[in-house]
């Protein structure tokens, strides 16, 4: 299988601190992997090394083999990227649909508007989260799960190789979240998709990944998600006054990874 | 009604007036959705340094004015960027150092003849056919840039890291946005003054977001707003003998508060 991300020593330094130290990591194509770590451990400033937002301070990053800082001038859409937070006016003037086209402006390129094609993949992206029903409601009024399934159609509507989502579960409930992983499962296979899912709920998505890389600055862990949850790697995260709650006898998908 | 019409100097007055209202109805809605109502204040503030080179110097005002913004406009964003100190900061200074320049030029000059309360407040008046000639070109090249770029302005508008990853230079959009806002803020002068030609980068475009729900929509709605002031503004100006400034803010600043109360209502 092809690697979809390399990462060879990757640092990098903000004012003077470093943020992320030392990174190693290969990604194969097709993988759902979960990065996971205390607030401001670097798993943002890692995604956004990875798509070629901030340069590192030092090391290599490598996109299906390519530089991630000359992606954006291809005509190939990449990534497929859902920020953790948007900041937008809350009355932003566009409709979901209008939100969702913005996906595919790489693809119709300057000076072009999105066409009826671009439309018609823009709906189906937004049917395919559910939210199909929504598509002329303004984006701004809709409620935090709903915008968080737009947006996710919007990432989705580039038909990109990979997605990178920062916290996506924001705005989601538990069974909402629920719904939404299984989902992403279905995608990753459907669409020949590499996730990268940053989280701050472990518990959740070591049921659902491939593969967790474990992040405090350091890379604790990188492998299957229930090694995650090691007391070592824990404490390495999160500190020494974490412990883990196991319900036994409902974790159904914990026994089916294990057998795996 | 006709007298006031088929004056010359109301008829450049007009001409320019309703060219600049297109102009920063459009500049208005970016200004309002990426809350960057401070810079244009700040901008507008330190075209006084450029006017008072100008007098200094010889050279137009609006000439030298609109090279002066430009490396103020780029001076603020450079240091910003860099995160030296936040932009509110670096506008805090760049335009009170500019309105110091000015006035220090102004007083060594002893050039008390000059109209500094037309460039101030507006002053229709003293607007000559270069200048009418000035606002029309740069009118049509910003806007045209406005309109060709849309779609990249609005996608920056959204998140600028969205945009990145969609493969806009964001950087070099930015900066073509900060000269597109520090010429059509120049240029704005001769009609609305200093002091007030930030409130035509403002109220049109908010009052557009009260009831916008698409960008075309925002647009119409700011650029008819701005539109409908400085028309009903220079009317008011000519029969009241007012400067034209405070009537055409004063009338968009009513057809904001008329708006707002009509939208609470709903």
């Amino acid at each position: 299988m092809r690697i979809a991300i390399q990462i060879e020593n990757l640092s990098v330094i903000f004012n003077e601190k470093e943020v992320l130290k030392n990174i190693n990591l290969s990604i194969e194509e097709g993988h759902f992997i979960g990065i996971v770590g205390p607030n401001g451990g670097g798993k943002s400033t890692l995604i956004r090394a990875i798509l070629g937002i901030i340069r590192p301070s030092s090391g290599v990053i490598k996109i299906f083999g390519q530089d991630p800082a000359l992606l954006p001038g291809k005509k190939e859409t990449v990534f497929g990227y859902l920020p953790q937070h948007l900041n937008i006016d809350p009355a932003f003037p566009s409709s979901a649909l209008d939100i969702v086209l913005m996906g595919r402006y790489k693809k119709t390129g300057l000076f072009k508007w999105p066409g009826t094609k671009d439309r018609e993949i823009a709906e189906k992206y937004l049917a395919m989260m559910g939210v199909g029903n929504l598509k002329d409601a303004q984006f701004s009024r809709l409620s935090g799960g709903q915008q968080q399934r737009v947006s996710i159609a919007r990432a989705l509507a580039g038909e990109p190789r990979i997605l990178i989502l920062d916290e996506p579960g924001t705005g989601l409930d538990a069974v909402g979240q629920e719904d939404f992983y299984h989902l992403l499962k279905s995608l990753l296979k459907k669409m020949n998709l590499t996730i990268l899912m940053v989280s701050h709920d472990i518990g959740t998505v070591t049921t659902y990944v491939d593969e967790i890389s474990c992040l405090n600055i350091n890379l604790y862990y990188h492998g299957n998600p229930l090694g995650a949850l090691d007391d070592k790697v824990l404490t390495s995260l999160y500190g020494k006054n974490m412990d883990i709650l196991m319900h036994s006898g409902v974790c159904e998908k914990c026994e089916r990874l294990r057998s795996q | 009604m006709i007298e006031i019409i088929s004056s010359p100097f109301m008829q450049k007055a007009f001409l320019a007036g309703i060219l600049i209202s297109i102009l920063t109805g459009i500049i208005s809605v970016f200004i309002v959705l990426r809350k960057m109502s401070f810079i244009g204040a700040g901008i507008s503030h330190a075209a006084f340094g450029g006017i008072a080179i100008g007098f200094f110097s010889g050279l137009n005002p609006l000439f030298t004015a609109i090279i002066y913004t430009i490396f103020v406009a780029l001076g603020i964003e450079s240091t910003s960027r860099k995160g030296k100190m936040t932009e509110d900061v670096s506008i805090g200074i760049f335009y009170s150092v500019s309105m110091a320049l000015g006035i220090t030029i102004i007083s060594l000059s002893k050039s008390y003849n000059i109209d500094l309360f037309g460039y101030l407040f507006g002053n229709i008046l003293a607007i000559t056919n270069g200048e009418v000639l000035l606002t029309l070109i740069t009118a049509l090249t910003v806007t045209a840039f406005m309109v060709t770029f849309l779609k990249e302005l609005f996608l920056i508008t959204y998140n600028e890291e969205l945009a990145l990853v969609s493969g806009i230079n964001v950087r070099f959009f930015n900066i073509l946005f900060l000269i597109a806002l520090s010429v059509s803020i120049v240029i704005s002068i001769r009609i609305v003054g200093i002091i007030m030609v930030s409130a035509l980068l403002v109220i049109p475009g908010a009052t557009a977001r009260l009831y916008a729900k698409s960008l075309i929509s925002m647009i119409t709605i700011s650029c008819l707003t701005g539109f409908t002031s400085v028309v009903a503004g220079l009317f008011l100006s000519y029969e009241y003998d007012i400067a034209s400034g405070a009537c055409i803010v004063l009338t968009a600043a009513a057809i904001f508060f008329v708006s707002l109360i009509l939208k609470n209502r709903e």
